[in-house]
């Protein structure tokens, strides 16, 4: 067990009131359906699935304006569908479909709308942190009121990139959230044999940024913190450190051997955020089983609806692949 | 040595200034017609530049469009690219081309991939100056790299030799899509020149110097030696015709086609390796289009570049080099 269960919020915990909790459900429920259908896929291809940190992109993004830009890591479904962009876009994305929004091109790992609010995800880990530091800064010499955020994993904390973003970030009181999504391991090395620090968000403590470490399986926790950090952001007050203890519930990619204790990834798969949130609601009576079961249908269908576009999208024609060069 | 109004041509027009002067006025000109210019790096504001290349601009412009930064050459770049991705056209410096190891990542992973992996949506309009070359700073200081980013679709690359063209290039470079990497050479800072007051479009190379028996191909501050060896070569009856590049990507290869087809001989002159070099590039473009030409290069030698004075300058290629490869590939 690792330490990561002291910060764990109470499964008991009183309910939230139903301040858009169906909605988020919902959110997290689409993300699930929609890896799940896209395995499903004749040929799904290497992916990076999100199933199991569903809470920490839909916890943010429910904390997003629809001016704010978000920035991810590689594994990207699950943030590119929780800030709304359309399912079969992102399925043709996936399945280097012209219909998707980079024409097939970026694929998995580079998924991108910035129109719709998500800059882009770029599959260098660590990779995008000095990019998103970068959008935030243009936001403020352009003095424009939309505010970054910018996911990343633990693996991203052991490169320097985080050390010099977080840096410029306080330097410059960027408007920046930085979400360490962190689910404990980086491919099969566990966190604990890769970052020194024990909580991750206290890398953000020299540089004298406001951190906060939550249950990054309880999208109603993040969604709080999400909210008090990007009220102070966009208040003027410079970056925030959110890190989101979570787990994934598949290998780091379709193509990696499982190397986690089997009784630990059960012991997670426990703390589906997406099963929590679901009892929550129903103890509270706000959506009974009927409820629930519409939504999975609803999800069911979108998924469903997105795989069958994907499948008659054409692929670009050769060409293509020497267009948007220089 | 010779001064770049020989190297350059006719210096119609503007002023005479120094290679240094000419980088901050088109700096300076560029800031002042688009507000979405500013400049980051190592030392710029009020020191000025590591060469005084700077020089002046945080006073006009101020601190939040003429930006100090930490050394973190990543982040230099890496910041560059998300603000110029997000509309602005950021000139990010690096104080020497030998640290881009330290910042490939950004420039090379997203910024010069940005519009393809888009689809369009985004692109990285931003430019990363850097200073190029040995003079006495030893191994990690003195490299030409240029090579490498030749490499990379989606990189342009210039390296002007003279203050005319490393203004209108730099102006070119500022207002192209990108991403541009500008390359400058120690060497060239106290160079002085007559600006030209024009935007020089990518892509170019410039015709120096006409001559019959054969064709050097170089750039940057090699552009001086070679002219230096040319005027030996002329003095023993060999006249030789210089193109000094000014671009790397894209390269020009109708003009050094167009040069090579009248000579038959091609030398490439570069102070960095050899080895997957500027002048392997070239010599190979070449002998498709003129199977026939005769080729040769000339480069660094293979070994690091010493600060000790004379291992330097036993590795660089100098006057007497190029003179002796002409020789050679002429008697080849």
């Amino acid at each position: 067990m690792n330490s990561a269960n002291d910060i764990l919020s109470e499964p008991d915990k009183p309910p939230a009131p139903a301040d858009g909790l169906v909605e988020l459900l919902r959110s997290m429920m689409l993300i699930r359906a929609f890896e799940e259908r896209l395995m499903q896929m004749p040929r799904p291809g290497f992916q990076l699935l999100s199933s199991g940190e569903e809470a920490v992109a839909v916890g943010v993004c429910a904390a997003l304006g629809p001016d704010d830009q978000l920035l991810s890591g590689g594994r990207a479904i699950g943030p590119a569908l929780a800030r709304g962009l359309e399912p079969h876009a992102v399925m043709a994305e996936l399945q280097g479909k012209i219909t998707g929004p980079c024409r097939g091109k970026g694929g998995r790992g580079h998924l991108a709308q910035p129109s719709a609010g998500f800059f882009g995800a770029h599959a260098v880990v660590g990779g995008n942190l000095t990019i998103a530091a970068g959008v935030a800064l243009a936001a403020q010499l352009r003095r424009c009121s939309w505010i970054v955020a910018c996911i990343f994993g633990d693996g991203a904390c052991g490169a320097g990139a985080l050390h010099e973003t977080l840096n410029l970030a306080a330097l410059w009181r960027l408007p920046l959230l930085l979400i360490c999504c962190n689910n404990q391991y980086s491919v099969s090395t566990p966190v604990r044999q890769a970052i020194a620090p024990e909580r991750l968000a206290d890398l953000a403590l020299p540089f004298g940024i406001p951190r906060q470490t939550v249950d990054g399986m309880d999208v109603v926790e993040v969604r709080q913190a999400a909210r008090v950090a990007t009220a102070a952001i966009r208040a003027g007050a410079g970056p925030f450190f959110l890190e989101c203890v979570t787990y994934r519930f598949a290998t780091h990619s379709t193509a990696s051997r499982e190397s986690r204790p089997p009784d630990e990834i059960l012991l997670w798969r426990e703390r589906c955020p997406i099963q929590r949130l679901a009892a929550r609601l129903g103890a509270a009576g706000v959506l009974d089983q009927e409820g629930l079961a519409a939504l999975q249908r609803e999800v069911a269908a979108l998924a469903d609806a997105a795989a069958a576009h994907a499948d008659a999208a054409p692929f670009p024609e050769p060409a293509e692949g020497l267009t948007d060069v220089d | 040595m010779l001064t770049e109004s020989q190297a350059g041509g006719a210096g119609a027009g503007g002023p005479k200034v120094f290679f240094r002067e000419a980088i901050a006025r088109a700096l300076g000109e560029e800031m002042e017609r688009d507000e979405r210019v500013f400049l980051l790096g190592q030392d710029v504001a009020e020191f000025g530049g590591p060469y005084k290349e700077t020089a002046g601009l945080f006073e006009r412009f101020g601190a939040a469009r003429v930006r100090n930064m930490p050394v973190a050459e990543g982040a230099i770049v890496g910041v560059a690219a998300g603000a110029a991705a997000a509309g602005m056209r950021p000139i990010a410096c690096v104080t020497y081309m030998d640290l881009f190891t330290l910042c490939l990542d950004p420039l090379v992973n997203y910024a010069a991939k940005l519009r393809y992996k888009t689809g369009g949506q985004l692109h990285a309009p931003l430019v990363l100056k850097t200073t190029a070359g040995a003079k006495g700073q030893g191994v990690a200081h003195s490299q030409c790299l240029e090579a490498w980013l030749m490499n990379v679709p989606g990189l342009k690359v210039v390296a002007p030799s003279t203050a005319a063209d490393a203004y209108g290039l730099l102006k070119a470079a500022i207002r192209d899509d990108g991403p541009v990497v500008f390359i400058d050479h120690k060497r060239l800072f106290p160079t002085t020149g007559f600006l030209q007051m024009q935007e020089i479009p990518l892509g170019r190379a410039s015709l120096v110097r006409h001559g019959t028996a054969a064709t050097i191909v170089t750039y940057s501050f090699m552009t001086h030696v070679v002219l230096e060896a040319a005027a030996r070569l002329d003095q023993e009856g060999i006249a030789t015709e210089v193109i000094d590049l000014r671009t790397l990507a894209p390269l020009d290869v109708e003009t050094v086609c167009a040069s090579v087809a009248r000579t038959g001989a091609l030398l490439t002159v570069e102070e960095g390796q050899v080895v997957c070099g500027v002048g392997a590039e070239i010599a190979f473009r070449v002998h498709e289009r003129l199977p026939q030409a005769r080729a040769a290069r000339l480069g660094a030698r293979r070994a690091p570049i010493s600060s000790n004075p004379v291992l330097e300058a036993f590795c660089l290629p100098s006057v007497d080099r190029v003179r002796d490869a002409v020789k050679a590939l002429l008697s080849a």
